[in-house]
């Protein structure tokens, strides 16, 4: 198996991960509206899922980039702007009194991410299978 | 009818900015109240200032005999609380079509006023619910079923009546069930049994958490603050002995007190570990009252004496409010802080951020969000611990009440602020020493839950108030205060086929006697289809409430501008919706409302002129969100007297021909003198006037007053000598003119109200005529109807609101 290969080997793996991260996140909001959890917990919970969640994101498409793979570098920069931005602006983390308020548009986030976690697995998928084929 | 459509054609000319002279001039006398289902054209002239009239709409609209029992109490009074609209229209699209935002206004705890009934106590051998929906029986259920069976009138499920309703069994005898409290009151408290408990009922606890930093010592402010509280410690809520206490005093360290009843002397206890704060000793920091009295006493007394030579500017309210948390978390309670400057020691600590060259910039909402989350994370880590905090601001120059005031704001407590306290001054200490005494001798709720519940079809979109919101509909109140208020943003997700919609609100909480109650209003609204039932039938004040509300939280969220714009946009948008679907072509020139929104435009100016939304350089932040933070807790009474001050003529009180005459009811109460317009030209050199924001009280002294009414006044010979500011009237003695003490009467007789409303004591500000330009400048913010630094004149606001309404067509 060559780099490439292993790289969206990698690629398959960690989008399945954030995909199952998203999954998780809506769960918890659906639980917040059907009032199964608080909102305490709630963002107790989520807000230590943030960070390893950008970092795995970033970490990826820093992966793509220096390996040359360019329009999976360019799939995947706009999301990692938006994560930086959001940091800068100090709204990454979920606020207890606030969401009740954002819940919808949090929501609303969770799933464009989940749907774009979806694309790029398959995308990376075809990739990988791609790069076997070539090796052989 | 020809009358008034001869007064809508001559009203179109007066329009114009020229014109307003004439706009006060033409119409001397205030134009008589208008009935219900009539246009008033706005350009014609000033309005009457009457706010009540409105209130009586619930009645008309929808008559208690409508009720199960028929009872006049049947329907909640709107102090209780009120609704923006009366009558609901059956489906979302007529009530988009108003434009009218739908909402409700709920005060569920409150001091009663004098001659005002009791809120009646059930102790009944089962609390009576809708199985379903969990509803509490009220005046508007139905009976079917020769009354074997009643509907919840929220989600309409029959459920049985319990056999108590008639039969007494202790007297074995029928009973009238059209008699029990809660078919015959909208407002009822239910005696909670066992299983509303999740633990035993706490008792009342009060940590006080004083600074005694060189700025608080300098100020005299702990002195006042523990005379305050000794003079007062007999009535703080102590049913049963069971009431605990703790005092913990800061400055760069925190120090404890260990008030242990079989010591002689209180002990202090120094912390000074700001990275993990911990409690010195696990017991007698928190101590039963009773039982330590005289320690309590002992250390409040001696506490002056203690720190008065203490130099230290250092300041960690950050960690003395984690301590403080810690400390009483296990039982929950009350944490009243008494703060003189800004924390700058350990976590939590703030920057001195104001700067005046942002003011009345798009810079300037930065400084009324707050600078750090800490407070606010603070509170939602006291919320579940049922604690609550209070947060008294003395501070002489920048106290950042934007920031601190999360921790109230999300622990259901409140916030007091007096701007550069001196203790020396009479005034600022009396107004210190009566709010706080106030403040701990009055009723209190604790580990309560609000939760308010709604026919089926109407959803709850959002809250606003201080508390914690803990699910979608459920607000959690470490304590109720007494003087907090709470609204309530609806919609109609479905068509209501119901004759009536129903608001119920439930206060599950342990009030301070130890007993776990449930305290329940029930407003009842009538269902219409037709649109102008909705015009008619809306609330004004409660519209201007809502709205000051919503902008308070636009700012917030986003922007000041934005609030204030969407306040203005708002205002055109019902204006016009009337106009659209209620007015003819014919009358396109007019601003025509309906006779029960008349005062809205006035409110709604009223709100951008306020300090707290007013577009200028000149207000500190600070006050901005002192302001706005009253605004959010304010009931709709209060809100109306905020945005529109109460202004009256006082030299004419006890003239023959004065209305009404100045006599004490049943009650030993005088009746309010008539309002006057907000406008400069009711000023009279001669003449005396008080005008009341809510806040502050102003007494306007013209220059040429005649020597007899400064003398009944102010106890001087001349106008020249009266002290212009911050001032008391010296009391009322044998030698007092009638005219004197009447007002003094009046002013005494309005604080004692806004204590009761609010824990407000509002200071007294003497104006005169020719005296400091400030402070005159100050006093003419006031007037609403005149041009204000580059806010509009009355009349030329609504010439803005005539030519934004020019997108609307008559239908």
């Amino acid at each position: 198996m060559n780099g490439e290969g292993l790289l969206f080997l990698f690629g398959v793996v960690a989008s399945a991960v954030l995909l199952f991260a998203m999954v998780f996140f809506i769960i918890m909001f659906s639980d917040l509206e059907c009032d199964y959890i608080n909102p305490i917990d709630l963002c107790n919970k989520l807000n230590q899922f943030v960070f390893p969640e950008m970092a795995g994101h970033a970490f990826l498409t820093l992966l793509l980039l220096l390996n040359g793979s360019w329009w999976a570098f360019l799939l995947n920069a706009p999301l990692l702007a938006y994560h930086i931005q959001k940091v800068a602006k100090q709204r990454h983390m979920y606020d207890a009194t606030e969401i009740f308020r954002t819940a919808p548009e949090n929501k609303r986030e969770c799933f464009m991410k989940l749907a774009f976690y979806l694309l790029s697995f398959f995308y990376y998928l075809y990739r990988m299978i791609v790069a076997l084929l070539a090796d052989d | 009818m020809p009358q008034l459509t001869q007064q809508f054609s001559q009203t179109s000319l007066a329009g114009s900015p020229a014109g307003a002279g004439s706009y006060y001039g033409s119409q001397g006398s205030l134009a008589a109240p208008q009935s219900l289902h009539q246009h008033v054209n706005l350009l014609s002239g000033p309005q009457t200032i009457d706010f009540e009239a409105s209130t009586s709409v619930i009645e008309k609209t929808l008559p208690s005999s409508r009720s199960a029992s028929q009872s006049p109490t049947s329907n909640c009074a709107p102090v209780w609380k009120r609704s923006t609209i009366n009558s609901v229209p059956t489906t979302q699209q007529v009530l988009n079509k108003s434009r009218i935002p739908f909402g409700l206004l709920v005060k569920p705890y409150r001091q009663l006023l004098p001659g005002e009934e009791e809120v009646p106590v059930i102790n009944a051998p089962q609390v009576v619910r809708c199985r379903r929906c969990r509803t509490y029986i009220n005046p508007w259920v139905t009976f079917i079923e020769q009354g074997h069976r009643w509907k919840c009138n929220l989600c309409f499920l029959t459920n049985d009546v319990p056999s108590f309703f008639d039969w007494n069994p202790d007297t074995r005898q029928n009973v009238d069930r059209m008699q029990r409290p809660e078919l015959t009151h909208a407002v009822v408290e239910f005696v909670a049994p066992q299983e509303y408990m999740v633990r035993p009922p706490q008792p009342v606890v009060m940590l006080f958490l004083i600074d005694v930093s060189f700025n608080a010592i300098q100020s005299g402010m702990v002195a006042a603050a523990s005379k305050a509280i000794l003079s007062s410690l007999q009535s703080i809520p102590n049913t049963e002995d069971r009431t605990k206490i703790a005092i913990i005093t800061f400055d760069s360290n925190l120090q404890f007190y260990n008030l242990s009843s079989v010591l002689n002397e209180p002990q202090m206890l120094v912390m000074s570990d700001h990275a993990d704060p911990f409690l010195p000793q696990p017991y007698d920091l928190l101590v039963s009252l009773t039982e330590s009295m005289s320690q309590v006493q002992s250390l409040l007394g001696k506490l002056p004496e203690m720190f008065k030579h203490n130099t230290d500017p250092g300041h960690c309210l950050g960690t003395g409010l984690t301590a403080a948390r810690k400390l009483i978390s296990p039982i929950g309670g009350k944490i009243i802080v008494l703060s003189n400057s800004l924390p700058n020691t350990g976590e939590g600590s703030l920057k001195m951020r104001e700067d005046v060259s942002l003011l009345g910039t798009n810079k300037e909402t930065t400084l009324l969000h707050p600078q750090t989350a800490f407070y606010k994370n603070l509170a939602v880590t006291c919320s579940p611990s049922q604690v609550s905090v209070d947060m008294f601001l003395f501070s002489n120059d920048y106290a950042d009440i934007a920031t601190l005031n999360g921790c109230a704001k999300f622990t259901a407590g409140a916030t007091y602020y007096y701007k550069a306290f001196n203790a020396k001054r009479p005034e600022d200490s009396v107004k210190f020493t009566t709010e706080l005494s106030h403040f701990l001798g009055r009723a209190l709720g604790l580990e309560a839950v609000l939760r308010i519940r709604a026919s089926r079809g109407v959803k709850m979109t959002a809250f606003h108030g201080n508390f914690f919101l803990r699910s979608t509909d459920l607000l959690s109140l470490p304590n109720v205060s007494t003087d907090n208020a709470y609204a309530v943003e609806c919609q109609l997700t479905e068509t209501i086929v119901s004759p009536l919609v129903c608001f119920q609100t439930a206060v599950l909480h342990t009030s301070s006697n130890g007993e776990r109650r449930i305290r329940v209003l029930t407003l009842a609204l009538n269902v219409t289809t037709s649109i102008a039932d909705v015009f008619t039938s809306a609330d004004q004040v409660a519209i201007a409430s809502l709205l000051a509300k919503k902008g308070v939280d636009r700012t917030l969220t986003s922007k000041i501008e934005d609030a204030r714009d969407a306040i203005q946009h708002k205002l055109i948008d019902i204006l016009g919706a009337y106009k659209q679907s209620m007015t003819s072509s014919g009358q396109a020139g007019q601003l025509l409302t309906p006779a029960n929104l008349r005062l809205l435009p006035l409110l709604c100016l009223g709100l951008l002129k306020m300090n707290a939304f007013r577009d200028t350089a000149t207000i500190p932040s600070d006050l901005r969100s002192y302001w706005m933070a009253l605004l959010y807790v304010f009931p709709a009474d209060m809100i109306a007297m905020a945005i529109h001050p109460q202004f009256y003529a006082l030299h004419t009180v006890l003239d023959a021909d004065a209305q009404p005459p100045m006599a004490k009811d049943a009650l030993g109460r005088l009746p309010m003198p008539k309002q006057l317009n907000l406008s400069s030209e009711r000023l009279d050199r001669q003449g005396v006037f008080l005008l009341d924001n809510g806040v502050e009280l102003f007494l306007w002294v013209g220059s040429a007053v005649p020597p007899a009414t400064v003398h009944a006044l102010f106890d001087r010979p001349s106008v020249d000598q009266v002290q212009v500011g911050k001032a008391s009237l010296s009391p009322t003695s044998a030698q007092t003119p009638p005219l004197g003490r009447v007002v003094r009467d009046l002013i005494a007789q309005i604080r004692a109200d806004r204590m009761r409303q609010m824990t407000l004591w509002p200071h007294l500000y003497i104006v005169r005529e020719d005296g400091d330009p400030s402070l005159k400048t100050w006093f003419l913010s006031h007037l609403v109807e005149d041009r204000y630094e580059k806010m509009p004149s009355y009349p030329q606001f609504l010439n803005q609101i005539r030519e934004g309404l020019a997108k609307y067509s008559s239908g």
